[in-house]
């Protein structure tokens, strides 16, 4: 610690602290444009000048010097005024006044300075700028003449985004933040510049010329995307979210957000929402009032489970109250045949977990992993599926100088960052490497084996699983493998990251096991501050499994729910907040069960291709109208708070369930979201958490490290390579999650339609360029698909993602790790 | 005496003598009064070539004390902003003039217009087309 003095204030801070930090802490204001909280310091802006009495002669910097014992410090005088007033009047000189125009106008940090030190007049002139802006891409408006050179776009985007789309350009008066040979922006459309431009140059384009900011009322939510768990500030205008406010006060993600979080709003105020309940009377659905339809549903229910019985799926983006209250319905029906989202994945991924070591979350933080010196992620796509996880992996090998290996099928952003290794394996084939590793640490003798049971009956099957043999049917060479689990092994703090989802269906429950066992024997699990991360693909896949929307004992899993309906052993499904015909696999079997079965229900935003099957349909809420709370992927439960009232007579999940529940003769009523928390609490192990007292950073349950159960080696058999000329691999678009964003404008407008990404030499070989369509046959279906062409992918390999119905994806994806398919032009 | 008496008299009705008075007929005769310069009456937003000087920079709607002003912002064909609606509530309005003294385009201003009775409420509600003038 460090001693100093500011404006005869007397401090104690850090010894990394800088003078700017060190007068934060204080309480003292100093102002800034160039500064940041997480990025590097810069000082471009020189706006931050302070006096420093053992420097004197010059003004210093205070956002990049850092501070000495003894430092006496003045942040404001007569002469420093007079030095940022000219600073100010410098970038006056060519920033073109259109405040009354400028969307900035009311939170612009060069705005509100000027105002502050009254520089009403220039002493200075010079030409103003008049370079055309940027308009051509939907979401990011970049207007140059109003940059004021701060750098803060292009060191967001390269530190923490690591996509770097932006460098200064040009020398002198001309510089200017431009893209690679100043072309239009063509990115990952996070818009994270857009957050930190403290003036007019970026800015939101959907946003363009809506509202000022203070006629914004700020609500303060989590993004109902994926299973991050991002924190998100709506701001609302006359009862519509019109944007996503900056705010890096709330949560832990630093005010950081991926394009989906920032842009993929616009579903909530959709005109598509259905907003009065459906019932099917003939053929059509038809508009009816509440009672009618609730009264449908009810009978039809209780007459369904009197015949062969009723199946609940849910969707993960329901709150945690909301998952109570539809498990106390399923007891109320009297099934036991409850289940979230997909089931194989998540069970599979659960179970994995539990069999190994006994718990089935993360074991750790987020902030956490910034400090992690080796990452393991398995699976290519994560990055896509929790793009702002994937930022914080970003800064743990950009800042920490982590080691980063991916086990993946394909090469991802991951792959490009400093130092990464990609340990690129043929499609399907995780396990095998996973397990290869593991086989390296027994074999080496790093293997942590204190504690640990089943140890020497792994070490016997793992004997097939040397890296040479795994070189010969994954592709990985021997020598990357040995390195990887090495660098794991003799890490200080270690980070492995595995996500699941819909799209990733296939030896859920082997990887997660394998992943489990090599946590286990690299010391990952119980060394510090190490963890293994399992994260969920949507926003409250954690709140899911705690709260046990899962089947109980005799109970059906989705899977099976799907297949018993499609075979008439199931009268009933009551499916919420999901759409199974686009995101589950094998479509034919979903289509079917809804067909065969005599009543579904479907609670939705929107009229799915799965409503559209139904026999009553709810109009449901979206997360922007709901109160309750999230569980993210760290396990951390976090407030979601109604920023915009249902449109029409559509409710909120926890109106309709409740509403249900009494007609299936409930008699216990809660009061609201807090009286269910506290009623859920024990059950879902929230023990001890206040509803009342979970604050803007949320409450991490299980604390920031979870102590596992027991550490169980289980041996799981890899796969064998999948035959076929070209393997179609789906997934996850960075631009997309589920099925909800294909319904906001923002993702829609980057990537709307769905896609076949082709390696460059295959497309070459085919004849394929961007945009081409092209058939994609396997069992009979055939699919037309336009073609993309990258070097993203290995040869032999194609991907398409699974979040657009229309494409109808999983009537060739049946649930496995990569489909054989044959292409034509 | 008297002739005082007189004097004063003829200064009386020399007023009464046609074209003498002050009092003016209104409304039957002289339908507007001139006001003075300053006097702050009906807004009116003025006209620039080819659209309203306003630029929907929504000073005037923050400004104002009565909150009888609303603006919805747009993007035209070419790309600038302009008042997709802009509506004075007259009812409300209490004519301070702050939203002409907020204005930075000065693109509002105020005119002697003070005949401002209407039969039904709506007709109070004045929108871009009836202020531009």
């Amino acid at each position: 610690m460090v001693n100093l003095t500011i404006d005869g204030k007397q401090i104690t801070v850090s010894k990394t602290a800088t003078i700017y930090e060190a007068a934060v802490e204080a309480g003292i204001k100093i102002p800034v444009l160039c500064y940041a909280k997480k990025l590097l310091p810069y000082g471009a802006c020189r706006v931050c000048l302070v006096e420093v009495e053992q420097m004197k002669g010059r003004l210093i910097p205070s956002c990049t010097t850092p501070v000495t014992e003894g430092m006496v410090v003045t942040s404001i005088s007569d002469e420093i005024r007079k030095v940022r007033k000219t600073v100010l009047e410098f970038l006056l000189v060519n920033h073109v006044i259109e405040c009354p125009v400028c969307d900035k106008g009311g939170e612009c940090d060069l705005q509100d300075l000027t105002y502050e030190l009254g520089v009403n007049s220039n002493r200075f002139e010079g030409e103003k700028f008049n370079l055309p802006t940027d308009e051509v891409n939907p979401l990011i408006e970049r207007n140059m003449n109003r940059c004021v050179l701060c750098g803060k776009c292009a060191r967001v985007c390269d530190e923490i985004v690591g996509y770097g789309s932006y460098s200064f350009i040009n020398r002198g008066f001309e510089t200017k933040i431009a893209t690679a040979f100043d072309r239009g922006l063509d990115c990952e459309f996070c818009g994270q510049c857009v957050s930190m431009c403290p003036v007019g140059a970026i800015l939101p384009r959907p946003f363009k010329f809506k509202a000022r900011p203070w006629q914004l009322r700020e609500v303060d939510s989590v993004c109902g995307y994926c299973g991050n768990g991002c924190t998100v500030t709506f701001g609302v205008l006359n009862d519509k979210v019109e944007t996503i406010r900056y705010n890096d006060k709330n949560g832990v993600n630093d005010g950081n957000l991926c394009v989906r979080g920032r842009f993929g709003y616009s579903f909530i105020n959709s005109g598509d929402r259905l907003t009065k309940p459906l019932v099917k009377k003939g053929e059509q659905l038809v508009e009816v009032e509440w009672d009618e339809a609730l009264k449908a549903v009810a009978d039809g229910l209780k007459k369904a489970q009197a015949e062969n019985g009723v199946g609940i799926l849910s969707g993960a983006r329901l709150t945690n109250e909301e998952f109570y209250l539809l498990k106390n319905l399923a007891k109320l029906i009297g099934t036991g045949n409850l289940d979230h989202s997909g089931g194989e994945c998540y069970k599979g991924v659960t179970e994995g977990l539990l069999a190994t070591l006994g718990i089935c979350s993360s074991t750790g933080t987020f902030p956490q992993v910034e400090q992690a010196d080796v990452v393991l992620s398995i699976r290519s796509d994560f990055y896509e599926t929790h793009p702002v996880f994937g930022m914080v992996v970003n800064q743990t090998v950009k800042r920490n100088k982590a080691e980063l290996f991916i086990v993946g099928d394909k090469n991802g952003k991951f792959g490009k960052l400093p130092g990464a290794r990609t340990l690129l394996h043929k499609p399907g084939l995780e396990v095998n490497v996973l397990n290869s590793m593991s086989q390296v640490l027994i074999e080496d003798g790093l293997a942590v084996t204190e504690g640990v049971e089943g140890v020497d009956a792994l070490k016997k099957s793992l004997a097939a699983y040397t890296p040479e043999k795994v070189e010969a049917t994954t592709g990985v060479s021997a020598e990357e493998i040995r390195v990887a689990a090495r660098a794991l092994a003799g890490a200080k703090q270690s980070a492995i990251l595995l996500a699941y989802g819909l799209p990733y269906t296939a030896q859920s429950k082997e990887i997660a096991i394998a992943a489990a066992n090599l946590a286990i024997l690299s010391g990952n699990i119980g060394k510090g501050e190490s963890g293994l991360y399992l994260c969920g693909e949507k926003a409250n896949s954690q709140g899911a499994i705690d709260c046990g929307v899962l089947p109980s004992a005799g109970g059906m899993g989705a899977q099976q729910m799907l297949e018993a309906a499609g075979q008439g052993k199931l009268s009933a499904l009551y499916v919420v907040g999901e759409d199974p015909m686009t995101s589950f696999p094998d479509r034919s079997k979903v289509e079917k069960a809804l067909m065969t079965a005599d009543f579904v229900v479907v609670q939705d935003l929107f009229l799915s291709p799965t409503a559209e099957l139904a026999d009553v349909v709810l109009p449901a809420a979206s997360f922007a109208e709901k109160n309750g709370t999230f569980t993210n992927a760290e396990r951390r439960i976090q407030r979601v708070r109604p920023g915009v009232p249902s449109p029409g007579e559509a409710k909120t999940d926890y109106d309709i369930l409740t509403l249900l529940a009494a007609r299936l003769g409930e008699k216990v009523n809660f009061t609201g979201p807090a009286a269910l928390f506290a009623a859920l609490a024990d059950e879902a192990g929230y023990t001890g958490i206040d509803y009342e007292k979970i604050g803007p950073q949320g409450i991490v349950w299980g604390g920031e490290t979870v102590t596992v159960k027991k550490k169980m080696l289980v041996f799981v058999d890899g796969a064998k390579p999948i035959a076929g000329d070209f393997l179609l691999l789906t997934g996850s678009a960075l631009y997309h999650s589920g099925t909800m964003s294909t319904r906001a404008t923002g993702p829609q407008a980057v990537v709307s339609e769905a896609y076949v990404e082709f390696n460059f030499e295959d497309a070459k070989g085919l004849q394929i360029v961007d945009e081409s369509v092209v058939s994609i046959k396997a069992d009979g279906i055939e699919l037309k698909l336009k073609a993309k062409v990258g070097k993203r992918l290995p040869k032999g390999v194609l991907f398409a993602p699974y979040h657009f119905s229309e494409a109808r994806i999983n009537s060739l994806y049946k649930g496995e790790a990569a489909i054989s398919v044959q292409v034509s032009k | 005496m008297i002739r005082e008496f007189i004097k004063g008299l003829s200064i009386t009705f020399k007023h009464m003598l046609p074209g003498n008075s002050t009092t003016v007929q209104y409304p039957r005769k002289g339908h507007r009064l001139p006001t003075a310069e300053r006097f702050r009456g009906l807004h009116r937003l003025v006209p620039a070539q080819d659209r309203e000087k306003c630029v929907a920079c929504y000073l005037c709607p923050t400004v104002c004390p009565a909150k009888c002003i609303t603006v919805e912002s747009a993007e035209n064909e070419k790309g600038e902003k302009y008042p997709a609606v802009y509506k004075i509530d007259l009812l409300r309005c209490i004519f301070c003039g702050y939203c002409v003294e907020a204005c930075p385009v000065e693109a509002i201003e105020m005119t002697g217009d003070y005949e401002l009775a209407n039969y039904k409420r709506e007709d109070f509600t004045f929108e871009k087309q009836r202020l531009i003038r």
